[in-house]
């Protein structure tokens, strides 16, 4: 049986899918600050929830790279 | 033979992705992120697109469950047959009583019950049979599912918001997973294309190869390559309709945070397994992260019924697909006349489940009501409202005890 290919699965999956949901997450929860009118928000907000959005833009480019077998062959 | 076994695995693939264009685009289209019809389209587009990528054809049909190759037995096209019809019937029951179900495990049953009544039992692997379909079946769902339900806890958590004073829920721009996912999903459309439509390739080469008129060890040839690749888009084109209901609102409500991070934790699902070698079906995974983020959402319910329903269809898939595979294949050795006896009833079986659903029509038009359309109810819009707040609020206390 193969556990350990099971476990390493398991793992990766789960920590693919928590690192793009917070980023993205966290991007959403920027952006609604900033778009904040009674308070006004501190400038650094929208740039950095693009940065969230970018990085997980990457991660559906690593996706698409291990989808694509032409990249790792 | 052979042209009946092509033009058989052809529908097969039809089928499948009819079947399985509820995996990538039920939870966008139940949370409205892309229209239904344009949700298809999509799909079908990647699906196409990913056919056309990745033509490594296995070297086997079933995967190493029968002991197919050099020491073991000799799969001939009337066992392909015989499997593919099994197959192809388990998919059209399934899509009729709206089952997301895998369609390789079916192949796998078609196949298996066709080797067992064709050659003898002895031509199974059960070893091989339990790491690839058995254990897959049980631990996909467990593990998309846990991860869907963490990744919808963190997003609600980490996008709540309230005034710190007045404790007044402040705008959360939620509705912005929908634009995420539209990528995820795209990212688990163009992964069926890459897996599914090649194994339809591999099942017409190997046929191909030993009926030959192709060398053995060669690649599929182009118009293999393309019939494949259209018949799986035209398929995913036509949406299977049912299932993306069951998927998309027949389990859980979906909303937008909880859409993305059921269609992360899918991708990452599938991608992990394609590529550390633990082969999980796309199906149970959808399904797991459908349930798992319907779970994680308070407030909604997950049907258990429905989901029931769907283990019970995953249990009937290897035995239901492979007596219908069994019963083919001894009507094939019977001879020319039953050859077509079995095309003509399996023909006959598909029409009238075809004519059957008519009766019933779900479309693009009716699959899911989407989200505005809930909203327009007044009394529910005020609960969900107060659901809302009492969530948020929850969340946040969670959220400081973590800090």
């Amino acid at each position: 049986m193969k556990w350990l290919e099971l476990l390493s699965v398991a793992g990766a999956t789960l920590i693919a899918a928590m690192t793009v949901v917070v980023l993205y997450a966290l991007g959403v929860r920027l952006t609604a600050i900033a778009g904040d009118i009674r308070n006004s928000p501190a400038s650094w907000t929208r740039p950095l929830a693009y940065a969230c959005f970018a990085v997980c833009g990457a991660a559906v480019l690593f996706g698409l790279y291990l989808i694509v077998p032409y990249f790792h062959k | 033979m052979v042209a009946l076994v092509i033009s058989l695995a052809l529908f097969f693939d039809f089928t499948n992705g009819f079947h399985d264009t509820a995996n990538a685009m039920a939870t966008p289209i139940a949370t409205g992120a892309i229209k239904p019809k344009t949700a298809v389209a999509l799909a079908a587009v990647l699906n196409l697109v990913g056919a056309f990528l990745s033509t490594e054809v296995a070297k086997t049909v079933s995967g190493g469950i029968i002991k197919e190759g050099a020491d073991g037995v000799q799969i001939t096209p009337d066992i392909i047959f015989a499997g593919l019809m099994g197959a192809i019937l388990w998919n059209m029951i399934t899509w009729l009583k709206g089952l997301p179900s895998s369609s390789s495990h079916a192949l796998f049953g078609g196949l298996i019950g066709a080797a067992i009544a064709g050659i003898g039992i002895h031509s199974i692997n059960f070893e091989s049979l339990l790491q690839k379909v058995i254990l897959p079946a049980i631990f996909a769902p467990i593990i998309a599912g846990a991860v869907a339900y963490l990744c919808t806890r963190l997003a609600y958590a980490l996008t709540s918001r309230h005034d710190p004073e007045t404790g007044d829920k402040l705008t959360q721009k939620r509705g912005g997973f929908r634009t995420g996912q539209i990528f995820t999903s795209s990212l688990v459309a163009l992964a069926h294309g890459t897996n599914d439509a090649q194994k339809t390739m591999g099942i017409i080469t190997l046929v191909l190869i030993s009926a030959g008129t192709q060398p053995a060890g060669s690649g599929p040839q182009l118009w293999v390559i393309a019939c494949c690749a259209f018949a799986i888009a035209i398929g995913t084109y036509s949406g299977g309709w049912r299932i993306i209901r069951t998927m998309g609102s027949g389990l859980t409500e979906v909303k937008p945070a909880q859409g993305f991070a059921a269609e992360s934790s899918t991708a990452s699902a599938i991608l992990a397994s394609s590529h550390l070698g633990f082969a999980l079906s796309t199906t149970q995974v959808a399904s797991g992260s459908v349930i798992g983020s319907g779970m994680g959402r308070r407030g909604t319910t997950v049907r258990w019924g429905t989901a029931g329903r769907i283990a019970i269809g995953w249990l009937f898939t290897l035995p239901a697909a492979g007596i219908v595979g069994a019963l083919t294949a001894m009507l094939v050795q019977t001879g020319v006349i039953g050859v077509i006896m079995a095309a003509v009833a399996g023909t006959a079986a598909v029409a009238y489940m075809f004519v059957h659903s008519r009766k019933s029509h779900v479309g693009h038009h009716n699959a899911v009501q989407i989200e505005e359309v809930g909203q327009a109810v007044q009394f529910r819009k005020k609960k969900s409202a107060a659901r809302a707040i009492k969530d948020s609020a929850a969340a946040i206390k969670n959220g400081g005890a973590k800090r």
